[in-house]
C-alpha cells in the first residue's frame, strides 16, 4: 500500500492543544515518518495557532465542532470539556487517504511508530482504567464516509456511555476485547501517565520502551510551567518525578520547534498571508518573551484567546449557523467599519479580526464582549436598531456564555496572563469603582 | 540604667542641644534643626470616634512570621486605642481552645452586627485574645460560610474580573476571609447610629480581597494594606533568580502565571492597588513591591519587638556570661580528645532560621567560614572559632557519637567529683593531727581512676560535624558544602563547625538551652540572607546584646544603614549583598569575621553594651510610630473633610534620629560622648506617639 495515502491525524479543538498538536507533529518529523501529517482543528481556532501548524502539518483541516447532546453525562464525568472530542469522528472522512493513524494532541511521541500503520482497523491500546475497553488516544482506522455516517448513526442512537467519544467508539467496535488480538496494541503504544502511579514497579521495568506516552487527566504539559523551581511550599498539584521527565521532553519538543520555525525562511503563499505569518511566529515565542498586552501587537496577546463567538452544541451546524452567525457578524461589522463576505466561513472574517484592527479598537472590542457592560449595552441598542430582539437576546446569552467559559478557566488555572487576564485590564475593572 | 536616663532626660533640651553642637566631634554630620520639631507637640490626636480593625489570617493562629509581628504589637495598640481596637482573624477551634477567652462583645453596635450575621448563617466569635496587652478579637468561621463559596466567587468575579481555581484551598479561604471580612465592617458599619470613622488595617494577600471590597462596595472604611513580602519575591528568589539586578526587568504578570500562582498575585496586587495607604515591612521589600506589585509604598511600617528591660544595667551581660559558660560546657564534650583549643580565646559565631540554603545566606558563610580558616591559620591567631549551624532539617534524631561526647564529658566530671570527695576527707582526717603531706593526699587507687577516665577520651575519629543523623545525608546542601570546603574540625583547622538540624530545646540531652538562652551565650550572630522582608533573628541578637551580621538586602540592614551613621562600630555589621559578586560578598564576610577575632574580650564587653543600647530603637514603643502614622495618613485620605494629614519635612518624616558616632577609635570610645547620644535617642523616644500631626478640621 503506498505510503502516500497514509497518514498521522491530530485534533486540536482550543488553542492550548494546538500547542499539543504542534508537538506530536513536531516529534513525528523529528523520529522521520515518512507518513503524512494532518491536523483537524475546529473553527474557532485562532488564525495564529492555525497557521503554526501549518508549518508542521501537511495539512491542516478545519472541521465543524460536532458536539454531544449528553451534557448531563458530561457533567457528572465531571469533564465538561471532553463533550467537543465528538468531533473526532470527522477524521473517518479524511478519504484520500486509505488508513490513518489517530493521535490524541496530548500525546507525546518518543520514537518512530511507522509500523503502526502494519495494523488494521480498528487497532489501540487498552484503557488502564477499563482494559476491556480501548482508550481512544491512539486508534489505526481507516477513512470510510459510510463507517462515517453509521458512527453519526450509532451516536445519534445509543449516545455514549462516558459522554466522549472513547464510549461511542467502544460500543461501535464492541468486539475489539475478544475478537482479535492483533488489533490489540501493546500499551507502551499509548502510555497513560497515570498507569505510573498505579503500578510503579511495571512501569519500572517496561518504562524505558514507552514509544508514545498519552498525558491523561485534567492537567496537560502546557498546563505546568517547565522551567520553574517551585520552594517548598509551592503548589504540587500534578508533579511526579516520572512524568516530569516526559512533560520536560514535551516542553523540549514545544521549544524545539519554536526554533526551528523563527529561524526558517519564510515561504509565502500570498500577501495576506505574509502578514499573518510574520506575526504567527510571536505566538509561541509569546509564552517566553517578556510580552505586556500593551507593548504587543494585538494578534500576540493570547494564544489561548477563546473564540469571541462560541458556537452553539448542537449536533447539526448547519441549521443553526445561520442564525447565530447574523448579530455576532453584526457586531463584528460595527467595530470594524469593514464589510465583511457573507459568503465566506464564519471563521474567516473572526480570524482577520486581530490583523486588521488597531490596539484601540480591539481593546474596545474585548471589553465590549467581555467587561463593560454600559457600551455593550450600546452595541446591542444598535444592533437591535437593525436586528430583531431575538437576535439581541442571542448575542446578550452568547455573551454571558463567553462570560462563564471565561471564568471557567481561571476556576481550572488556565489563566490567559499574557492576554486578556493581564493586569493592567483588571486594573481598569477596578479603577472604575476606585473613583 | 534608669537612673541615667532619668539623669539625662531631665536636662533642659535646649541645653543638650548646645552640648550636642558645641562639644561634639561628628564623624558625619547630622541635622541639628531636625531637634527643633520637638517641642511643638501642641495637639494630640483625638481617637474618641475613630474604630480600628487590624485584620490577618494569622491572628491568634500561628502559621508563619505576621503572627510575631501581630502579637508583639497588640500591647502597644491597645494602649493607644483602648476599647476601640479589635483584631479580625479566622476561627480555629484549637487555637480558641489554647489562647481566646471568648467574652459578649462589649460594644453595643458590634453586639448587633454579630447578632445579625450570625442569624444570617455565618458564625462569628468574640472574645479577648490571651497575650500581653489582651487585644477583642473577632474570629469568623471561614468553614462554616463555605456554602457561600461559588456564589462570593462570581460576585468577585462580576467585580474585578479576578477568578479563583478551585484546587487551590488557601486562596478560595481568602476569597471566604475576605468576604466575610467586609461584610463585617459593612454590617457594622450600618449598625452604628452615629457612624464613627472606620479604620480597616489589612495584613498580607489572605486578608487583602477584604480591602478591595469595601472600596468596591464604598463602605465608609479608611484602609490600609501592608504587606510583610510579595508572593511573586518569595517564589523568584526562591527559584535562584537573580532577583535584585533584574527587579525593573521582570514581566510580573508571566512570572506570575508560569509559577500558577497568578490569581494570588492578582488578589495581594488588587489589594495594594486600592489601599488608601500601602505600606511594607522595610526599604527593601519597598523597592520589591514598587517593582513586583507596581504601587510604591506610602510609608515604611517596620516591626518591631517588645524589649525586656532589666533593673540592673548590665544585667545582660551576666546572662551572657552564664549562657556562655553552658555552651562551653557542651564544647568540652563535644570536642573530647581534640580539645587542643583555649576556650576562653574561643568565639561562638551562630546562624538560625528555616532551612533555606541560599536564601538564608548559608552558602556565603560556609564560604566565608573556609576563608576565615585560611586566615587564622597563616597569621597563627590564638583564636578558635565555632561556627553553629541551626536549621531545622529532616533527621533521624541524634547520632551516637554526639551523645557519646556529651557522657564522657559527665564521667569525667564524676571522676574529678569522686577524687575530690576523697581528698577532702583526707584533708580533713590529716588537719585533725597535722599539716597534711601533699604527697599522701592522692593514693594509687585515686590515679589509677583519673588515668582509666583520661583512656577513655581517647578518640580515633574527628569530632562530628552535625549532631544529628541526616535522612538526606548526600545531598543536603550545608554537608556536601562542609564536604566541599573541608571543614571537618580537624586540629589545625582554627573553624570548627557544628550542625544542629533542629530547634533548640531546653529538654535537649545534647544542648539543654531554649533558643534565647543560646543567643545571649553566643558572641555573633550571622544572617547574610539574600531574601528577607524583615529578619527578625538579627533583631532578637540585638535586644540581647549580641552583635550580628546583616545584609543590605535585610529589612533589618537596610533599617541600621539607614538610622545609623556607623552600624559597625555598634556591633551591626551590614554585608553588601546588593551591589557585589557574591564572591566579594564572602570576601567582605570574611574580612568582618577576622576583624571580629581580632577583638580583644574587653572590646566585646564594649560592643556588646553599644548593641545593646539599639534595642530602643527596635522596641514597638518606638517604632510603633510608623503604624502610627501610616493609620493617620488613612483616616486623612479617607475622610478629608474631618482630617488633614501634615507630613513634616522629608528629613524629619522619616522621624528617626541618626546616631552619630564620634571620630575617636570605634572601639574605644571616649566616656564623655557616649551618654550624649544615649540622651538623645531616649528623648526622641518619648515622643513616640506624637511624632505626627493629625489635625481635626472644624
Amino acid at each position: 500500500m503506498p505510503e502516500a495515502y497514509q497518514a498521522f491525524v491530530t485534533l486540536a479543538t482550543t488553542d492550548p492543544y494546538c500547542m499539543g498538536s504542534l508537538v506530536v507533529g513536531k516529534c513525528l518529523r523529528r523520529h522521520g515518518t515518512t507518513r503524512k501529517l494532518v491536523a483537524m482543528v475546529s473553527p474557532n481556532i485562532s488564525t495564529e495557532a492555525r497557521l503554526s501548524l501549518e508549518d508542521v502539518f501537511d495539512e491542516v483541516i478545519v472541521v465543524d465542532m460536532l458536539d454531544s447532546r449528553d451534557r448531563a453525562h458530561l457533567f457528572w464525568l465531571g469533564r465538561p470539556d471532553l463533550g467537543i472530542t465528538f468531533t473526532k469522528l470527522h477524521c473517518w472522512t479524511l478519504t484520500q487517504y486509505t488508513k490513518c493513524v489517530f493521535l490524541d494532541a496530548d500525546t507525546l511521541v518518543l520514537c518512530n511508530v511507522d509500523e503502526l500503520f502494519d495494523r488494521e482497523e480498528l487497532s489501540a491500546a487498552p484503557d488502564p482504567g477499563w482494559p476491556d475497553c480501548f482508550n481512544s488516544g491512539v486508534f489505526v482506522f481507516r477513512p470510510s464516509l459510510e463507517t462515517h455516517s453509521r458512527l453519526l448513526e450509532h451516536a445519534k442512537m445509543c449516545g455514549s456511555f462516558d459522554g466522549g467519544d472513547q464510549g461511542l467508539l467502544n460500543t461501535f467496535f464492541s468486539d475489539w476485547a475478544i475478537k482479535d488480538i492483533n488489533k490489540h496494541l501493546p500499551f507502551i503504544y499509548n502510555l497513560s501517565a497515570n498507569a505510573i502511579y498505579t503500578y510503579l514497579p511495571a512501569f519500572h521495568k517496561y518504562g524505558h520502551q514507552a514509544k508514545i506516552v498519552h498525558f491523561l487527566g485534567r492537567y496537560k504539559p502546557w498546563h505546568i510551567p517547565n522551567k520553574q523551581q517551585p520552594p517548598t511550599d509551592a503548589p504540587q498539584w500534578d508533579t511526579n518525578r516520572n512524568l516530569d521527565k516526559y512533560v520536560d521532553q514535551w516542553w523540549a519538543e514545544y521549544y524545539g520547534h519554536t526554533k526551528m520555525h523563527a529561524d526558517e525562511p519564510q515561504e509565502l503563499q500570498d500577501v495576506e498571508h505574509t502578514e499573518q505569518l510574520g506575526m504567527s511566529e510571536a505566538v509561541p515565542c509569546s509564552i517566553q518573551a517578556p510580552t505586556s498586552w500593551h507593548s504587543s501587537q494585538p494578534s500576540v496577546t493570547s494564544p489561548t484567546t477563546p473564540h469571541p463567538h462560541p458556537h452553539s452544541h448542537e449536533l447539526v451546524p448547519q441549521a443553526e449557523e445561520r442564525e447565530e452567525k447574523e448579530p455576532s457578524e453584526l457586531l463584528t461589522e460595527l467595530t470594524l467599519n469593514a464589510p465583511s463576505s457573507s459568503t465566506c466561513h464564519q471563521l474567516e472574517d473572526t480570524c482577520l479580526k486581530p490583523d486588521d484592527l488597531s490596539k484601540a479598537e480591539a481593546e474596545i472590542l474585548e471589553q465590549s464582549q467581555f467587561q463593560e457592560p454600559p457600551v455593550e449595552q450600546k452595541q446591542e441598542e444598535v444592533i437591535s436598531g437593525v436586528e430583531s430582539v431575538l437576535s439581541e437576546a442571542a448575542s446578550n446569552t452568547e455573551v454571558s456564555n463567553a462570560n462563564l467559559e471565561h471564568r471557567k478557566r481561571w476556576e481550572e488555572g488556565r489563566i490567559d496572563y499574557l492576554g486578556k487576564d493581564a493586569f493592567e485590564n483588571i486594573r481598569m475593572k477596578l479603577d472604575q469603582f476606585l473613583d | 540604667m534608669s537612673a541615667r536616663m532619668n539623669n539625662l532626660t531631665n536636662q533642659n533640651a535646649g541645653q543638650r542641644r548646645d552640648a550636642v553642637a558645641a562639644g561634639m566631634p561628628l564623624a558625619r554630620s547630622f541635622s541639628v534643626t531636625s531637634l527643633s520639631g520637638l517641642e511643638e507637640w501642641d495637639e494630640e490626636f483625638d481617637l474618641e470616634d475613630a474604630v480600628l480593625f487590624e485584620i490577618a489570617w494569622e491572628v491568634a493562629n500561628k502559621v508563619g512570621g505576621i503572627y510575631t509581628v501581630i502579637q508583639t504589637k497588640a500591647r502597644l495598640t491597645c494602649e493607644e486605642w483602648g476599647e476601640n481596637y479589635f483584631l479580625v482573624g479566622p476561627y480555629m477551634e484549637s487555637n480558641v481552645r489554647t489562647q481566646v477567652e471568648l467574652i459578649e462583645p462589649p460594644n453595643a453596635a458590634l453586639r448587633r452586627t454579630i447578632d445579625k450575621m450570625n442569624s444570617s448563617g455565618c458564625k462569628v466569635y468574640f472574645g479577648r485574645w490571651l497575650i500581653e496587652g489582651s487585644p477583642y478579637v473577632i474570629l469568623l468561621d471561614v468553614g462554616f460560610t463555605a456554602w457561600s463559596l461559588d456564589r462570593w466567587k462570581s460576585e468577585l468575579w462580576e467585580n474585578c474580573a479576578i477568578g479563583v481555581p478551585w484546587f487551590d484551598r488557601e486562596a478560595n479561604d481568602a476569597v471566604l476571609f475576605g468576604f466575610l471580612t467586609a461584610w463585617l465592617l459593612g454590617e457594622y458599619a450600618a449598625q452604628c447610629e452615629d457612624p464613627p470613622h472606620i479604620l480597616a488595617h489589612f495584613h498580607e494577600w489572605l486578608a487583602g480581597l477584604g480591602l478591595v471590597l469595601c472600596r468596591q462596595r464604598h463602605l465608609p472604611v479608611a484602609t490600609i494594606f501592608t504587606t510583610h513580602a510579595t508572593l511573586l519575591g518569595r517564589y523568584l528568589c526562591a527559584g535562584n533568580v537573580d532577583f535584585y539586578n533584574n527587579l525593573a526587568e521582570f514581566n510580573v504578570d508571566k512570572e506570575a502565571g508560569d509559577r500558577q500562582i497568578y490569581h494570588r498575585y492578582c488578589l495581594e496586587r488588587a489589594a495594594a492597588r486600592c489601599a488608601h495607604v500601602f505600606t511594607t515591612v522595610s526599604k527593601i521589600t519597598a523597592i520589591e513591591a514598587e517593582h513586583l506589585l507596581k504601587r510604591k509604598p506610602d510609608i515604611v511600617t517596620p516591626n518591631g519587638l517588645n524589649v525586656k528591660k532589666f533593673s540592673a544595667m548590665h544585667e545582660f551581660q551576666n546572662l551572657h556570661a552564664q549562657s556562655k559558660a553552658r555552651i562551653q560546657e557542651f564544647i568540652r564534650g563535644h570536642f573530647y580528645g581534640h580539645l587542643d583549643f583555649n576556650l576562653d580565646k574561643t568565639v561562638f559565631l551562630f546562624i538560625a532560621g528555616r532551612y533555606e540554603f541560599s536564601n538564608k545566606g548559608a552558602d556565603v558563610f560556609l564560604e566565608a567560614l573556609a576563608r576565615l580558616n585560611y586566615l587564622l591559620r597563616v597569621n597563627h591567631s590564638q583564636v578558635t572559632v565555632i561556627a553553629f549551624f541551626i536549621m531545622p532539617a529532616r533527621t533521624n534524631n541524634f547520632n551516637v557519637e554526639t551523645l557519646k561526647g556529651q557522657a564522657v564529658r559527665k564521667q569525667l566530671w564524676d571522676t574529678a567529683h569522686t577524687v575530690k570527695e576523697r581528698f577532702g576527707k583526707k584533708l580533713y582526717e590529716s588537719l585533725l593531727g597535722q599539716l597534711p603531706e601533699v604527697s599522701k593526699m592522692l593514693d594509687k587507687e585515686d590515679f589509677t581512676m583519673m588515668k582509666r577516665a583520661i583512656f577513655a577520651t581517647q578518640r580515633q575519629c574527628l569530632p562530628p560535624v552535625c549532631t544529628h543523623n541526616m535522612l538526606e545525608d548526600s545531598s543536603d546542601p550545608i554537608l556536601s558544602s562542609i564536604r566541599r570546603i573541608g571543614l571537618f574540625n580537624s586540629a589545625q583547622d582554627r573553624v570548627k563547625v557544628i550542625f544542629h538540624p533542629e530547634f533548640l530545646s531546653s529538654t535537649s540531652p545534647l544542648l539543654p538551652m531554649d533558643y534565647e538562652e543560646f543567643v545571649r551565650g553566643c558572641h555573633l550572630g550571622v544572617f547574610p540572607s539574600y531574601y528577607e522582608p524583615w529578619g527578625y533573628t538579627p533583631a532578637e541578637c540585638t535586644v540581647m546584646g549580641i552583635p550580628s551580621v546583616s545584609t543590605n538586602l535585610s529589612g533589618f540592614g537596610c533599617f541600621m544603614e539607614e538610622h545609623i551613621a556607623d552600624p559597625t562600630s555598634y556591633g551591626i555589621y551590614i554585608l553588601d549583598r546588593q551591589f557585589r559578586s557574591v564572591d566579594e560578598s564572602c570576601n567582605q564576610l570574611t574580612s568582618f569575621l577576622f576583624q571580629f577575632c581580632q577583638q580583644s574580650r574587653r572590646q566585646r564587653i564594649i560592643q556588646r553594651n553599644r548593641t545593646e543600647r539599639l534595642s530602643d530603637l527596635l522596641d514597638w514603643r518606638y517604632l510603633g510610630r510608623y503604624y502610627i502614622s501610616a493609620r493617620h495618613m488613612a483616616l486623612a485620605k479617607a475622610f478629608p473633610e474631618s482630617f488633614v494629614y501634615e507630613a513634616q519635612d522629608p528629613t524629619s518624616t522619616t522621624g528617626f534620629v541618626t546616631l552619630v558616632l564620634p571620630r575617636c577609635h570605634p572601639h574605644l570610645p571616649t566616656r564623655s560622648i557616649r551618654p550624649h547620644i544615649t540622651a538623645r535617642l531616649r528623648t526622641r523616644t518619648r515622643h513616640t506617639t506624637k511624632t505626627w500631626r493629625l489635625r481635626k478640621t472644624a
